[in-house]
């Protein structure tokens, strides 16, 4: 999956969680949670969104490591190229 | 039955059946305006304002607005708040959580409402219903978890039997019901059904949270943000949210508050036992 693929579905995902917001108006930069305006159950289901769409674990202790659109997009695309795949984890 | 999720979410707010309404969207879909327009009083007319200008009431802001009117005219409130030490349940949270993939990762706040819905068992006074002049205790338990609706509003959905939940069933519960009420689509009987009210506003940064219950309810529990406080505790500062409670003393008295909310803090330090 290259890079864009990974932009476009954080932004699908998100715009499921939080419909009415104008993604391309949110600061690439800003906190997601703020500029969003999504709580840690929607954040939640958010990862187990890009965990199930895009197959790669991601641990509780990297969450802060998604705290922006920027930040999300890199840690994504870092992740998948050093091979992390969600069945890795178990359960 | 094809309705948008904006009709759904209108329609149980108003507490009209969409299924008897007829759709102006594609392939017949219900959408919120043909649940306005059903609504709509019939001897209203486009060019009769129905409200002075800026008042807005939108269905829900309405409907809040009875509520919480009504609580706050009916309802003698009292409120207490309480200190809990939370490193035991987030020591017990990472433990559990951090080995499993997204979907069955737990939160602090499945704890807390858990805690919550143990602690009312011994305290039933908190949990039922004020109405026709005395208060009837319920004798099943049901948390009402409130969630703010995107784009305005805020309803209180009901968890059924919370404390009879294991944590994971209660955190699927929670995730669902959240993502359920962000795009508008919970059931009437959902909204009517809490025996008592938790919140976490706090979540989002407050420290304390001081509940107005919704009747004919009488308490509303909060937990506020977790701060780091310069609380030492075994050499380390740790977190430690504050717990509300709001209560109608009509049904209890602050001294089974203060016990309720002990019981609450001593639940959750064994999260095991959770």
């Amino acid at each position: 999956m290259t890079s864009p693929d990974i932009a476009a579905t954080i932004r699908e995902e998100l715009a499921r969680i939080a419909p009415e917001v104008d993604l391309d108006a949110v600061d690439p930069r800003a906190d997601l949670q703020e500029a969003c305006d999504i709580d840690s159950k929607d954040f939640l289901n958010l990862i187990a969104a890009l965990h199930r769409r895009l197959d790669i674990d991601i641990p509780e202790t990297d969450y802060p490591e998604l705290a922006t659109l920027d930040r999300a997009e890199f840690y994504l695309r870092t992740r998948l190229a050093a091979g992390f795949p969600g069945k890795a984890s178990p359960g | 039955m094809r309705a948008s999720p904006a009709a759904r979410k209108l329609a149980a707010e108003i507490g009209i059946e969409v299924a008897g309404l007829t759709g102006s969207g594609p392939r017949g879909a219900i959408l919120r305006a043909d649940v306005e327009a059903a609504h709509r009083p019939a001897s209203r007319t486009e060019a009769t304002p129905a409200q002075p200008k800026g008042a807005g009431f939108e269905p829900m802001r309405a409907a809040i607005a009875a509520a919480i009117s009504r609580s706050k005219r009916e309802i003698p409130h009292y409120y207490l708040a309480h200190g809990i030490d939370v490193a035991a349940a987030r020591d017990r949270l990472t433990e559990v959580t951090a080995s499993r993939p997204p979907e069955q990762r737990l939160l602090l706040g499945a704890l807390f409402i858990k805690a919550t819905a143990l602690g009312i068992r011994r305290f039933p006074e908190f949990n039922g219903f004020f109405a026709e002049g005395s208060f009837r205790p319920s004798p099943a338990l049901h948390a009402g978890v409130a969630v703010t609706i995107r784009g305005g509003g805020l309803v209180a959905p009901a968890i059924h039997d919370t404390a009879d939940l294991d944590l994971d069933t209660l955190m699927a519960r929670m995730r669902d019901l959240v993502a359920r009420v962000r795009a508008g689509r919970f059931r009437g009987s959902e909204i009517a059904d809490p025996t008592i009210a938790v919140s976490r506003l706090g979540e989002r940064g407050v420290e304390t949270l001081f509940g107005v219950i919704y009747p004919p309810q009488v308490a509303i529990v909060g937990f506020g943000k977790a701060i780091d406080r310069p609380r030492v505790s075994e050499g380390r500062v740790v977190p430690r949210p504050t717990v509300t409670l709001a209560a109608d003393h009509r049904a209890s008295d602050g001294h089974r508050g203060v016990l309720f909310l002990a019981e609450v803090d001593r639940l959750l330090q064994r999260p095991v036992a959770l």
